[in-house]
């Protein structure tokens, strides 16, 4: 028989009196690595008012790019990250001494992240909330550029080139649990004509964070508030649903929806090229005045171009299902998150040339950037109330 | 300098009870706030943030938060069940060919990708999860009995369609891999320490290899199998990432079937961290820090249970946790 294992840990029981010393040690310890941990949340409170009345601050006196070496770091949404990495090539390329990292994270880690400093500039699809703001009252969301959001679906044995037309009550349905195949009568009465195969439908949303799925949880609360009465955010309580699939980023999306016959999801316009390479449809959606357009440049542009006169100072507004006629209707300023109180001279005066050369409709939004991306460039009047948030930074 | 050492003792004390009450600070608001409903409740709702904050249960949330952990829990001692359901029996098999039948040179080779193998990252493991053994499940394995399952209550949860290979039965399978290789390798330790006398004995008595391994040679290290399975457990329990690449991420819902997307309390923390950040009430962070909590008791309950099991079928106590 073997013998039982001997106890390594003491040779004997250790006196009581030394126990409790070494454990009102260990308290004493854990609180004060406990109220480490509460007291480094508190230093955001240092905001300065900084605000330089510059009136009409035109780019070029912004786009002042630092002769030291200074390096940048962006992250934040999947839908702008295509863009961004275009234009931070040409910028490295210009001005080699610039060094800019950027990351496909997801709008609500672009958020969180320029709030706490880890990250110069956050990229979100999605403006800030009253209540971000009231917490960290230094942050403002520059709008870049104009984007847009298709509805892609993978239903097998729908003729190639078609387009479904589709619209919020019907999503919404699908979202819900109601419409669960791809030929109901909800989604033929749209498309007459068309032949729908009897095929389960999969919805796919986002697992992470997310300014897509405060866009699209938007237009549906928007064109079909009987059907969607959930809130909309960039983190939505989705129903519960047979099959529903989650994925991570844009380009998960369209992994999943490649990779789930029936499937249904919303992905930003900047991914249209992927999507179209694996084979996704995308869907004509109805817009406010009832028509069903697609995501172009031209229905993109018409669409924002209604709210361009409304765009208030801070740039945060909604463009979900606008009034344009031939407007799409989950079009959308991408925003950079950015502290107007950065750690440097230097690198606030780095973050503003970047800023500044990305809304320059001679440089980054430019058609030779945009166009890759299915973007719209920022209307001249948007283009000053940006330059003016820029001008804020120091 | 032997007070020093004598402090150094308590450090895994002192840091388990400053994780313990930095989660607990952490969490206060949210436990407040969730109450017990939290463990029977299903959504997974940060509130509309885009809303003023409102004050509730003498905390400040969104309007509409709401929170229930329990696909969460379900999740995590579903997938880890399923994990021991496969790797034991394997893990067993696997240590008693490598001791009984094996030529010594091929069981050292096997020995040898035993820890090769439990030292792979989690991360590279879910990777191929995700692109190859995923796939290859739900289309080519699953699809052997997932139409041929008959449609009656419990049966019923393996039948339907096979998914996409992203969720509860990969997932499963991905821990199994994970904890095979410090059950089997536990198990074969354990193996050479049965003395041959005994197992020689009883093939003398006429037994075949196979009685002589159920009999004798099982029973006798039964006791340190079960606390390798429970070390198995504890890291299914908490493994996050691989679980997290794999399981589809699927909150707010109970898992409905073998094949769906659910997830665990470990995959929910890592994949919902970066949203809950921009709940600025703070709740939803708070949420995280309850759900921690509740894992950190699972896997002590786990252990306490492990405990008693070994205790109970303890007629001859071996070392446990030798090998890896």
């Amino acid at each position: 028989m073997p013998t039982r294992r001997s106890r390594i840990s003491t040779d004997g029981p250790p006196s009581r009196r030394r126990f409790v010393g070494a454990s009102v040690i260990g308290l004493l310890v854990a609180s004060a690595l406990v109220l480490g941990a509460c007291s480094s949340t508190n230093n955001s409170s240092s905001s300065t008012s900084s605000s330089t009345p510059s009136g009409t601050a035109s780019l070029t006196s912004l786009e002042k790019w630092p002769t030291a070496s200074v390096s940048v770091q962006e992250t934040g949404s999947s839908l702008l990250y295509p863009l961004f990495n275009l234009w931070v090539k040409q910028i490295e390329t210009s001005w080699p001494n610039v060094s800019i990292t950027t990351g496909s994270t997801g709008s609500g880690t672009g958020i969180s992240d320029a709030a706490n400093g880890t990250v110069q500039i956050g990229a979100s699809d999605a403006y800030l909330s009253p209540a971000q703001l009231q917490t960290s009252p230094t942050l403002e969301n520059i709008p870049l550029a104009i984007s847009a959001q298709e509805v892609n679906y993978n239903v097998p044995g729908l003729s190639a080139g078609t387009h479904l037309k589709l619209n919020g009550a019907v999503l919404a349905d699908m979202y819900t649990g109601k419409v669960t195949n791809w030929n109901n009568a909800e989604v033929t009465a749209l498309n007459p004509g068309v032949n729908i195969p009897s095929v389960p439908v999969v919805t796919v949303h986002r697992s992470d964070s997310s300014g897509d799925t405060f866009l699209f949880s938007s237009y549906l609360t928007a064109s079909a508030p009987q059907s969607w009465t959930l809130s909309p955010g960039t983190t939505v309580a989705w129903p519960n649903v047979a099959g529903a699939v989650a994925a991570q980023g844009n380009g998960g999306m369209v992994n999943s929806c490649k990779a789930n016959p029936g499937c249904v999801a919303y992905i930003g316009v900047s991914y249209l090229n992927q999507a179209s390479g694996a084979g996704l449809g995308y869907a004509a959606l109805q817009n406010k005045a009832g028509n069903y357009e697609l995501p172009t440049q031209a229905t993109s542009s018409a669409a924002a171009a209604s709210f361009t006169s409304r765009t208030p100072a801070s740039g945060t507004i909604s463009m979900i299902d606008g009034p344009a006629s031939t407007g799409y209707p989950i079009v959308n300023y991408e925003y950079a998150i950015v502290n107007k109180t950065q750690s440097s001279a230097l690198v606030a005066q780095a973050v503003k040339a970047i800023l500044a050369w990305s809304i320059d409709p001679n440089n980054g939004n430019a058609p030779t950037y945009l166009d890759n991306v299915n973007f719209v460039a920022l209307p001249p009047q948007v283009v000053t109330i940006s330059a003016k948030l820029i001008s804020k930074i120091s | 300098m032997p007070q020093v050492l004598h402090l150094v003792t308590y450090v895994p004390l002192v840091l388990l009870l400053a994780i313990m009450a930095a989660l607990v600070w952490k969490a206060i608001p949210a436990i407040r706030y969730n109450g017990l409903g939290f463990f029977g409740r299903t959504t997974w709702n940060l509130g509309n943030l885009y809303a003023p904050l409102v004050s509730g249960h003498g905390v400040t949330h969104p309007p509409g938060a709401a929170y229930g952990a329990l696909p969460l829990i379900v999740g995590t001692v579903v997938s880890s069940a399923i994990a021991l359901v496969i790797a034991v029996p394997v893990a067993v098999g696997t240590a008693l060919v490598v001791v009984e039948k094996l030529p010594p040179r091929l069981s050292t080779g096997i020995g040898f990708c035993l820890e090769v193998l439990a030292g792979i990252p989690s991360v590279v493991i879910g990777l191929w999860g995700i692109f190859t053994l995923g796939p290859f499940l739900s289309h080519h394995v699953a699809t052997i009995w997932a139409n041929h399952v008959p449609d009656v209550p419990v049966l019923r949860f393996f039948r339907g369609p096979s998914g996409n290979g992203q969720g509860l039965f990969t997932s499963g399978v991905v821990l199994a891999l994970m904890i095979l290789p410090i059950i089997a390798a536990t198990t074969r330790d354990l193996l050479r320490q049965v003395p041959r006398a005994t197992v020689e004995g009883a093939v003398a008595l006429g037994m075949t290899d196979s009685e002589a391994a159920g009999a004798v040679t099982i029973p006798w290290v039964r006791s340190g199998v079960i606390g390798a399975s429970v070390l198995g457990l504890g890291r299914a329990l908490g493994e996050t990432i691989a679980v997290a690449m794999v399981s589809g991420s699927l909150v707010g819902s109970n898992v409905h079937s073998f094949y769906s997307a659910f997830t665990t309390i470990a995959a929910t923390i890592v994949t919902q961290l970066d949203g809950a950040l921009t709940d600025a009430s703070g709740l939803a962070v708070a949420t995280l820090a309850e759900v921690g909590l509740v894992l950190l008791v699972i896997t002590l309950l786990a252990n306490i249970g492990a405990r008693m099991l070994v205790r109970r079928v303890a007629t001859t106590a071996l070392p446990v946790g030798r090998g890896i």
